[in-house]
């Protein structure tokens, strides 16, 4: 389906991604195997032949049962994996919201680790300073910016990885399930900002269960089964189709 | 800040050529911001839970120093070249091989111990051996307080040619850097790669004239040290700092020459390999 965005800030050309699956990683296992030229393990496609582009400023959700291919889709953009057929191109900085905090040193203070992360994130230190009450405030962790971050709470922990995310002036956001986690009152507030960034011209990527959020918040809506992009169209039709995939359709939401 | 660009995730199994190294190199550079960052956090995680904290980098070395000199100049009395105390002469050898060798064994480790990060976000990979062998450095800088200590104590002040020091050492650097990149990508493949690389330096430890003088050494077996570059370094330091002879201008060009092609390749190895980093976690 065309966009009605001229800048394609996000395209797949045909891509596959192809695992093997259960490879040992030791030598034993694996000189054996490449000598006899066979016994590798079956390979497993996680994605196959996806083509579709996202454009500048849209919100692009996508949803599909467990292990069909979503968070794979997810660090292609991201650039943490590379297509085994296929092109990927993006335009623009990406900043992934998945699982926050993944940098986090346990020993380091809230105040190092924001650093930390923002550098991981490719902000500059003087981009750092300059954001870094703002990330605190969003935070709200003033309290503890310099206790060690292994005395955090997951919530703690989560909010700080989210404000560093959200001000690293992305151009492309990507959001998997994060708002799943935290309470009520701090996913508003992530929505709000998310919001935010819809009307400023940022992409956004969201991979969720959650219906209502993908219906709320998305312009438009890719269901993916089995490796294979089996809908693209507005969020309500996409929707309805994806219930009907689903063998026992329990709605959960974000609350 | 990263600046505006396409990025074209190719396929896997895509080959690259001399120019892209030179692009993989510069956005590697436009990152130190990270690396600095990475290096610090490598430091702060190593001695945090400590007692003695940063004492633990003369810890080593010392007992290092103490017990090898006893064996070797009290028990075995290895004689050395004039006028230079063995503990002398053998802490020059042993402080450089300490860095080679805590900076390989931490280096290639670092990307296997990185994964949750390595697998959500992106940034240039060799950082994480990078920081691993800078890290390295400050220990080696706390040998070298050790070693002026020492110097002094003996009544052996450094010699004038020591101003090669830097020089020698930044080649050494590069050589280090250079093994540690494909040793860092190959360890995520098989993990038989870090136990290879101990008993590797095990054997490289003794094939390197650190204990002994490479005088010693019967001639039919010299082409063992004048294929080891860490033979090479170990001697020019030896000779600049303890001697007061230059290193040898061919001896210098080898061994950059050495470092160069291991460093290029290495990276290029590396770079390589990268790619399929998250799929092998």
């Amino acid at each position: 389906m065309p966009t009605e965005f001229d800048v394609r800030e996000i395209e797949f050309l045909d891509v596959s991604k192809r695992f093997r699956l259960a490879e040992g990683q030791s030598l034993r296992e694996f000189l054996p195997r490449f000598f006899r030229k066979k016994g590798f393990a079956e390979p497993f496609y996680a994605l196959r032949d996806i083509s579709f582009s996202i454009g500048r400023g849209e919100v692009a959700g996508i949803v599909g049962r467990n292990g069909s291919g979503k968070s794979t889709i997810l660090k292609l953009i991201a650039g943490v994996t590379a297509p085994t057929e296929g092109e990927v191109r993006v335009l623009g900085r990406v900043s992934p919201l998945i699982e926050l905090g993944a940098g986090f040193h346990p020993d380091l203070t809230g105040r190092e680790n924001i650093k930390m992360n923002a550098s991981i994130l490719g902000m500059t230190a003087r981009e750092t300073a300059e954001r870094f009450d703002d990330i605190v405030d969003f935070a709200e962790l003033w309290e503890f910016v310099d206790t060690p971050v292994k005395r955090y709470s997951s919530g703690m922990y989560m909010r700080l990885g989210f404000a560093v995310a959200i001000y690293s002036n992305p151009e492309i956001l990507l959001v998997d399930e994060v708002l799943s986690v935290g309470d009520a009152y701090f996913q508003d507030k992530c929505l709000a900002k998310m919001d935010e960034f819809k009307k400023s011209g940022v992409s956004i990527v969201v991979v969720s269960h959650s219906m209502e959020l993908v219906t709320e918040f998305c312009d438009r809506v890719m269901l993916i089964d089995g490796g294979h992009l089996i809908g693209d169209g507005p969020p309500s039709e996409i929707v309805e189709q994806y219930l009907s995939i689903v063998p026992h359709p329990v709605e959960t939401t974000t609350n | 800040m990263a600046d505006l660009q396409i990025t074209t995730r190719h396929p896997l199994r895509h080959s690259f050529g001399l120019l892209d190294l030179a692009v993989y190199l510069r956005r590697f550079w436009q990152r130190r911001d990270l690396l600095m960052h990475m290096t610090v956090r490598h430091l702060r995680g190593q001695y945090k839970q400590s007692i003695l904290g940063y004492a633990w980098a003369f810890v080593n070395p010392l007992s290092q120093i103490v017990i090898l000199s006893f064996v070797f100049s009290t028990i075995l009395r290895i004689a050395v070249p004039e006028e230079v105390p063995y503990p002398l002469f053998m802490f020059v050898g042993l402080l450089p091989w300490i860095f080679f060798s805590s900076a390989i064994s931490s280096a290639t480790d670092s990307v296997v111990n990185a994964s949750s990060l390595v697998t959500k976000v992106y940034f240039p990979r060799e950082i994480l051996p990078t920081a691993a062998v800078l890290t390295k450095l400050v220990e080696l800088s706390f040998g070298l307080m050790i070693l002026i200590v020492l110097m002094l104590y003996y009544g052996h002040p450094p010699e004038a040619t020591s101003v090669w020091l830097p020089l020698l050492f930044f080649i050494h650097l590069v050589f280090t850097l250079g093994l540690s990149y494909p040793l860092a990508a190959l360890n995520l493949y098989f993990h038989d790669v870090r136990f290879l690389v101990g008993v590797v330096l095990l054997l490289w430890f003794y094939l390197t004239p650190i204990i002994y003088p490479v005088s010693l050494v019967p001639e039919k077996y010299e082409i063992i040290f004048d294929l080891n570059p860490n033979a090479l370094f170990v001697n020019a330091y030896r000779r600049v700092l303890l001697y007061g002879e230059s290193p040898g201008i061919e001896k210098v060009l080898l061994g950059a020459l050495i470092a160069a092609v291991t460093f290029f390749v290495g990276y290029y190895l590396f770079k390589k390999m990268e790619r399929g980093f998250a799929d092998r976690i």
